[in-house]
């Protein structure tokens, strides 16, 4: 049974998370189109069509110039319009980490309300402290006051990061707006959910106030380091084999029935 | 005029690639800095107004981060040094910044112009002279294969006013030319070999000229205007005829002799008696074995919808000589193997294995690079590579051992997916016919990686050519692997094969057979600049490029498909059924060979081995008393190279991007231990899963290469077994290193040896596939791996590297939910011990610990270890096991701790119930490394049904897990001879590389 909720997952130019994520968002209840970022720049796609949009994870045009530099620049020249309309209209967007980087690149994020157009550079997210690459999962404590429509509900979770260049860094004023707002959605945590206060390596990047991720004010767009889509399956945890003998000793079932 | 725009972080930001460098410079080269700041430069070579130069500006500048500036930037300096890659070298941020340029200001460049990136390091160090700043340049910051760089002292600088704008534009007027040979005579032609570095085999030289002289072949030739061999046709018999692409060795006849016994043997071919009987024998039996022997990777059956796909590859010369980008170039194309597979293969994960001289070797052999430098280079190649294709690497190894100093090992292994059936067509078959369009698709063919192929069969030495080493572009195959994908599930695709070794002179020339000949215009061949001559684009190995055939009616499809890719494809020729090579230029033949001619029968390559047993060179077993204090013993066991914890690889992988990932390389409670093998789900809507591992014990080659084999091979499926991988459907793939085996009385004095090694080793592959039952889906060798290395005294001495087989294990998991991990889980849970441990110590680590080798190699008893495959196979089935992990290198001990440290509980054990079949002391239990065993953790009210399971094994039940956080051996007199608490072993397995990030 194909959703009427399209979500539109860019593929193409070294991204390369286009086929997990396009997953998740079926499973999420979405019916998941993976767009090439020529289709779209060309028009052969257009956004009106779609409800939910994706900048996935991957290495855009090498990110040899500033990871997602290059991609938000195509977009923003390319279709910048079409995208504004499409966040303006009340479409979702999406960044994972590239996708992230690209997004805060583009200005839709943190697109604080008040500046001119609400879309200019203001944060990034620069080469991490530690000075390489990192995979590793990390805990994340939800604000629960902000307003991103992504994670109602959510306290707490725990997902992989896997990248070179994570580290969120904006000025005291930004962050200040961006705390009042409730706009920083996730923070990392060490494993009880109190803050990691940049302890590496629950905080893997060493950003600022360990934020993992962000949103915009009206908490429709959406970008964050950690890989959501690589967890939609029991097996994806790295516990999960310690947590089926519990749950098997416990006689409770594994994997947990999801909750509904 | 060209414009130079300087990009850098801002004052009050922390530079972490300057750090980087401020760190190598002090443990790579004692060099102290205060601080390192790097410059971003990109060098426009394209007029640009003001206003066009401000635009370029803002898309390249991060206001938030960065400051930029048209003129040099004024950073504070002692030492500036400026690093750019050398004219030619693939600049893949430059194409990228030209595109944008491009797109951004809607201009056009003129043929020739292009942007180039560079950087500048601003270093601060008080008192640094200029010969510290030049070895900082020369051995730290550029590359010197494929960089040049500039050094300045402040004071130069302001002289000087700067460096200028650098343009690496490569200028070679030079008109291609074809040259005639001359063939009169062998020597003459072995001459010209040796000139041109062609590497002939002079065996195959009379084959060579006695088809040149023939009457039939000369008015052939003479109709095309051809008269002798054209350096072209030479080139393309050099590469095909080369050890790496024809395998001679292990096609050669080996007269063998076992000194002692007297016993000899014939053996024609290694590979037709060892490798390709026995697979072909068990593809018959095994309705799962889909493709083997004959494609660029072997494929297997995943699913009735699937097959997967599985090659593994060596890259050891050019990343000998230089690390990182022979090892990129090494991940980047084994990737493609799995791409060229069938009618081509999704790529779902990949593999390593590193093996150097030892990180911290402080002896007197100067390598080109110290280990240190070679192996973070290495790491780094395949980080760069893995990360960037999207494929994540899952499973990787690392052994030290100073015999790789002569050659290091960089194994790379590739794993992909296909449908078993396109478009109603199989997808693992695939032919060329005539009439379909030869396609060269991906990146462009510039001089690098020319005699690649030829210099990979050679010693390495002074006059090894550098210019084969390239940088792989995993960005531009991404998006031909994308590309292909799309075509491919259109049915676009009716043959593809990869460029690697012997770039199209390979690729063309073995696609071309199936057809039956081709045609190719050469000039057709899209180039990185002008200049080249036909041999050099023939042979060049420039990286990132297939060659598909597609049907003329397809190719206007294929076309539009590759234009919305933004890849770049090329109808460079056609197939044909002409029986003929034919390359043409500008409608000039330039080589004319009958296809069958490398059909015709060279000189089969002769060994002589001779087999000196153990006993007979000496071998005997250390005279030893059990030591007193095992706890100090069983860290310092951790804390070996060869055993410790190497985190900080592992976390540079991405292990989990795709999605898929069931078991990862690192798990535990604290997630640090590493696992026996990787499973990954490669379907995503699909519960089944791949279990992957390697091993490799060169160690035990040093007493017998046989058994070597036979102990690699069963490490390997135990490890898959353990994670849940099925028994009795494993596939194989194995990887030879051997150093050279021609024997030559003053340059190879033991090749005999050697080359004896070499057949017991095959024949142990044999005899173990046989007795497991695993087809070997895939498989390639490297030899040469010897190197003559400078000496305390201005000597050169020559390295050779212990006999080396990786092997690699895949099986299918059926339902990936019941996948057990290593680390024990629950206190209570009773400890088993599976398998026979005897007095096996010979070149174990415990003997290597305390210096010796030993004669007593662990061996293989197949029958025995069948059953117990058996037994913990089917306990995982049923569910029953809570951990379950081999034990491996470092024995017993090692492997308990490691238990236990994952599961973050203690464990106690009873020494005297563990089985032996002769009684041996406390130190030959603990560390005793007979094969076959394991150790499993299980529930206590599971005791009976598991132990009615294993019945047929041998198992005992040797203790049980415990709250208390420490791992505790009762001896054989009763009492505990180790009590260690968990953290310190922790600490101890962690601390030799534990500041690594």
């Amino acid at each position: 049974m194909s959703s009427n909720v399209n979500a539109l997952v860019l593929t193409g130019y070294g991204l390369n998370c286009d086929i997990e994520t396009a997953h998740a968002l079926t499973l999420a209840g979405a019916t998941a189109h993976r767009v090439h970022i020529n289709a779209l720049l060309a028009k052969k796609v257009m956004l009106d069509d779609f409800h939910i949009m994706a900048f996935v994870g991957g290495f855009s045009w090498g990110d040899d110039h500033g990871a997602g530099v290059i991609q938000a620049h195509r977009m923003q020249s390319g279709i910048g319009d079409d995208l504004a309309r499409f966040v303006d209209r009340g479409g979702l967007v999406i960044g994972i980490c590239n996708g992230f980087q690209t997004l805060v690149n583009t200005g839709l994020l943190p697109g604080i309300a008040g500046e001119k157009t609400g879309r200019v550079r203001s944060v990034a997210l620069i080469t991490n402290d530690c000075g390489n690459f990192r995979d590793d999962w990390v805990s994340l404590s939800v604000d629960t006051a902000s307003p991103c429509v992504f994670t109602r509900g959510m306290t707490s979770l725990e997902l992989p990061i896997r990248h070179g260049e994570g580290k969120f860094y904006c000025d005291s004023t930004v962050l200040e707006t961006l705390r009042t707002e409730h706009q920083i959605v996730m923070r990392y945590a060490d494993r009880t959910g109190k803050p990691a206060s940049g302890r590496f390596p629950e905080n893997p990047n060493g950003a600022i106030d360990d934020v993992a991720g962000i949103c915009d004010p009206t908490g429709r767009v959406f970008g964050l380091m950690p890989h959501p889509e690589a967890y939609v399956h029991f097996t994806n945890h790295p516990g999960w084999t310690r947590r089926k003998v519990k749950a098997r000793r416990a006689d409770q079932p594994f994997p947990p029935a999801p909750e509904s | 005029m060209p414009h130079q725009l300087e990009i850098t972080l801002k004052s009050d930001l922390p530079d972490a690639q300057g750090e980087t460098v401020k760190k190598r410079a002090y443990d790579y080269l004692g060099i102290a800095l205060k601080r390192v700041q790097v410059i971003h430069v990109l060098a426009i070579d394209a007029d640009l107004t003001p206003d066009q130069c401000e635009q370029v500006k803002r898309v390249f500048t991060n206001p938030v981060t960065q400051v930029s500036s048209f003129s040099s930037l004024p950073l504070y300096f002692d030492w500036t040094i400026w690093v750019g890659f050398r004219p030619g070298v693939k600049d893949n941020p430059g194409d990228t910044a030209r595109e944008t340029i491009v797109e951004a200001l809607g201009i056009h460049f003129e043929p020739g112009q292009a942007v180039y990136t560079s950087r500048r390091y601003c270093l601060e160090a008080s008192g640094l002279d200029a010969d510290a700043a030049d070895r900082i340049a020369a051995e730290l910051l550029a590359n010197d294969t494929i960089e040049q760089w500039k050094v300045f002292s402040n004071d130069q600088w302001r002289k000087t006013g700067g460096m200028g704008v650098v343009i690496p534009k490569v200028k070679l007027d030079h008109t291609p030319t074809v040259t005639t040979i001359p063939v009169e005579s062998d020597e003459a032609l072995l001459a010209v070999s040796n000139e041109r570095n062609l590497a002939l085999n002079p065996n195959d030289i009379p084959t060579i000229r006695e088809y040149f002289l023939r009457k039939t072949v000369q008015a052939e030739r003479t109709a095309k205007g051809l008269s002798g061999p054209t350096d072209i046709e030479l080139e393309y018999i050099s590469q095909a005829r080369s050890d790496h692409c024809n395998h001679n060795t292990f096609g050669g006849y080996f007269r063998y002799t076992d000194l002692e016994t007297g016993e000899t043997q014939e053996i024609d071919s290694l590979f037709a008696t060892c490798i390709k009987g026995p697979t072909l024998a068990m593809q018959e039996q095994k309705p799962w074995v889909v493709s083997v022997l004959w494609d660029n990777a072997g494929a297997a059956r995943f699913d009735e919808a699937h097959s997967y796909v599985i090659t593994g590859e060596t890259h050891n010369s050019p990343s000998n000589m230089e690390a990182y980008g022979g090892a990129m170039t090494g991940i980047v194309g084994v990737y493609r193997d799995p791409m060229g597979t069938g009618r081509g293969a999704r790529l779902v994960m990949g593999g390593y294995g590193f093996c150097t001289g030892h990180r911290n070797y402080g002896g007197d052999l100067k390598p080109k690079l110290h280990p240190r430098r070679l192996l973070d280079g290495v790491i780094e190649g395949v980080k760069d590579g893995g990360n960037k294709s999207g494929i994540p690497t899952t499973f990787g190894q690392v052994y030290f051992d100073d015999g790789y100093m002569g050659k290091c090992l960089v194994f790379v292994t590739a794993i992909g997916i296909m449908p078993a059936i396109i478009k109603g067509e199989p997808a693992h078959e695939k032919r060329t016919v005539p009439g379909d369009c030869i396609v060269m698709c991906g990146g462009r063919v510039g001089k690098d990686g020319i005699h690649g192929v030829t210099a990979s069969s050679e010693v390495y030495s002074d006059t090894t050519p550098a210019g084969h080493v390239q940088i792989g572009d995993p960005y531009t195959q991404k998006k031909m692997h994308d590309f292909l994908l799309c075509a491919r599930d259109e049915g676009l695709i009716r043959f593809i094969t990869d460029n690697g070794g012997g770039g199209l002179s390979s690729s063309v020339g073995e696609s071309a057979v199936f057809a039956g000949g081709c045609e190719v215009w050469l000039e057709k061949v899209p180039l990185k600049y002008e200049g080249l001559d036909q041999w050099e684009i023939w042979v060049s190995e420039s990286q990132e490029r297939m060659t598909v055939a597609v049907a003329p009616e397809n190719i206007d499809r294929f076309f539009e498909l590759s234009a919305d890719h933004a890849v770049e494809s090329t109808v460079i020729g056609k197939y044909t059924d002409s029986g003929k090579l034919h390359l043409m230029y500008d409608g000039e033949t330039c080589a004319y060979i009958d296809l069958d001619f490398m059909e015709s029968d060279f000189p089969q390559w002769r060994f002589d081995a001779e087999w000196v047993s153990p006993a007979w060179r000496g071998l005997c077993e250390p005279v030893l008393s059990p030591p007193q204090d095992y706890n100090r013993l069983l860290c310092e066991m951790l804390a070996r190279p060869n055993i410790c914890s190497k985190e900080w690889i592992t976390r540079q992988y991405d292990h989990e991007v795709q999605g898929g990932s069931v078991i990862k390389p690192l798990v535990g409670e604290d997630r640090d231990v590493v696992s026996d093998a990787a499973v990954t789900r490669p379907v995503l809507d699909s519960e089944k899963g791949i279990a992957f591992s390697q091993a490799l014990l060169p160690a035990y080659s040093q007493i017998d290469a046989y058994h070597m084999t036979t102990c690699t091979i069963d490490e390997a499926v135990r490890r898959v077994i353990v994670v849940g991988g099925p028994w009795n459907a494993i596939g194989g793939v194995d990887n030879f290193c051997w150093p050279n085996i021609q024997y030559d009385t003053t340059t190879n004095p033991d090749g005999k040896f050697k080359a004896a090694q070499l057949v017991r080793s095959c024949q142990a592959l044999r005899d173990a596939c046989e007795a497991f039952g695993i087809p070997l889906l895939s498989g390639k060798d490297s030899m040469y791996v010897d190197g003559h290395l400078a000496g305390r005294y201005g000597e050169t001495r020559k390295v050779s590297a212990l006999p080396t087989m990786q092997f690699s294990a895949t099986a299918v998991v059926e339902d990936v939910s019941k996948c057990v991990t290593m680390d024990v889980k629950a206190p209570g849970d009773l400890v088993y011990m599976i398998g026979h441990t005897a007095d096996e110590l010979g070149a174990s680590e415990y003997y290597a610990h305390l210096g010796f080798v030993g004669r007593n190699v662990p061996q293989v008893d197949t029958a025995a270890c069948r059953a117990q495959y058996k037994a913990v196979a089917t306990a995982i089935d049923r569910g029953l096991l809570a951990s379950a992990h081999g034990i491996y290198r470092g024995g017993l001990g090692v492997h308990l701790a490691l238990s236990a440290m994952a599961g973050m509980m203690g464990m106690t054990i009873d020494l005297t119930k563990i089985p032996c079949p002769t009684p041996l002391s406390d130190d030959r239990i603990i560390f005793s490394e007979s094969p076959g065993r394991f150790l499993v953790t299980i529930a206590p009210e599971d005791k009976a049904e598991v132990e009615t399971l294993f019945e047929g094994a041998v198992f005992a039940c040797i203790g049980s897990v415990v709250e208390h956080p420490a791992l505790t051996v009762n001896g054989s007199s009763g009492g505990p001879i180790i009590e260690v608490n968990v953290d310190e072993l922790k600490q101890a397995w962690k601390e030799p590389f534990g500041d690594l990030i």
